[in-house]
């Protein structure tokens, strides 16, 4: 008989849990931002240790940002891939380590902080990116 | 009189528990760390709050000390401070509680969980910033993104919790018995 409660637990736990994982992915499928195709005009702002700031515009039909900056001419960049794609720790030569004094290049779109890395950050018309290197506290 | 004192007198040999406890979540967590969704410290948090009671006070701020000093205390180390702590709570409130499917559902279900309440700074930033309004976009946006993090961290731990759980439950018994906990 208790055997029988605990099962029936047991089967409930698990039915809800399912039930909100696919609650969640239809949220995901639903809400996700989802990338424009075709050609957009963007534009990416780099802004150096020195403060100095380059910009390079460029019509492209990226969906993804890190696709975006690679055919950016003359912008230059490298970094370590991870579980969240690539961290950015060089722009133009420039290397920001946040190991060393805690510096590193942080990505605004349209003057927000990014919420995706480079490789999810989806690239609409008009859109202007902002690469800045910023100092450690 | 003798018993009381010593309830409240945190022994060396607690202090070296402490120590091994972070030192085990600590180096599960940095080897784990280029596996998506996969993670112990979510397993071990639970465990050792089961077998180890009130020290895991101690162990969760001092693990969060060390992620803070390797990784720097940014907006991330903020989340950290609840985070673990409120699965330890949830641990230590059903300690009673034996069944390997109980603490693999509770252990999925945290790390399903586990961006929404990492979503809150967001919310509170996006208030200060744009108000009530701002906040929810801004703590949805972030949380809608992370869902399939959340989803194979939920898996990864109801997995972890259901194979390691019984034996690392003998394991702790037989220490806790050795220790004369």
């Amino acid at each position: 008989m208790e055997t029988k409660k605990t099962n029936k637990k047991l089967i409930v736990g698990i039915a809800a849990l399912v039930a909100v994982i696919a609650i969640l992915a239809a949220i995901f499928v639903i809400f996700r931002e989802k990338p424009v195709e075709g050609s957009k005009s963007i534009t990416i702002e780099v802004v150096n240790k020195s403060s100095e700031s380059e910009n390079y515009q460029l019509k492209t039909d990226a969906e993804y940002l890190r696709q975006a900056m690679e055919e950016a001419d003359g912008l230059t960049f490298s970094g370590t891939e991870s579980e969240y794609g690539l961290m950015v720790d060089t722009v133009n030569g420039e290397t920001a380590d946040y190991n060393v004094d805690g510096a590193y290049w942080a990505f605004y779109v349209n003057g927000e902080y990014c919420m995706y890395g480079i490789d999810t950050q989806p690239v609409e018309d008009g859109d202007t990116f902002s690469i800045v290197y910023t100092a450690g506290q | 009189m003798a018993k009381s004192e010593k309830k409240h007198k945190i022994t060396i040999q607690d202090i070296a528990l402490i120590g091994v406890m972070v030192a085990v979540i600590v180096v599960c967590k940095e080897m784990l760390s280029f596996v998506p969704g996969i993670e112990l410290v979510s397993f071990w948090i639970i465990l050792f709050t089961l077998f180890f009671g009130w020290r895991i006070l101690f162990v969760v701020p001092v693990f969060v000390l060390i992620e803070g000093c390797i990784y720097g205390m940014g907006l991330w180390w903020i989340m950290y401070l609840y985070v673990w702590p409120l699965l330890a709570l949830l641990a230590y409130l059903n300690r009673k509680q034996e069944s390997v499917w109980f603490w693999s559902i509770l252990s999925a279900a945290f790390g399903l969980c586990f961006g929404f309440l990492c979503a809150i700074p967001y919310f509170v930033i996006g208030i200060t910033d744009n108000g009530i309004r701002g906040g929810l976009y801004a703590g949805f946006t972030w949380w809608v993104a992370g869902i399939p993090h959340d989803i194979l961290h939920c898996i990864g731990n109801f997995v972890v919790m259901l194979v390691l759980y019984v034996p690392m439950r003998k394991i702790m018994k037989k220490l806790r018995c050795s220790l004369q906990l």
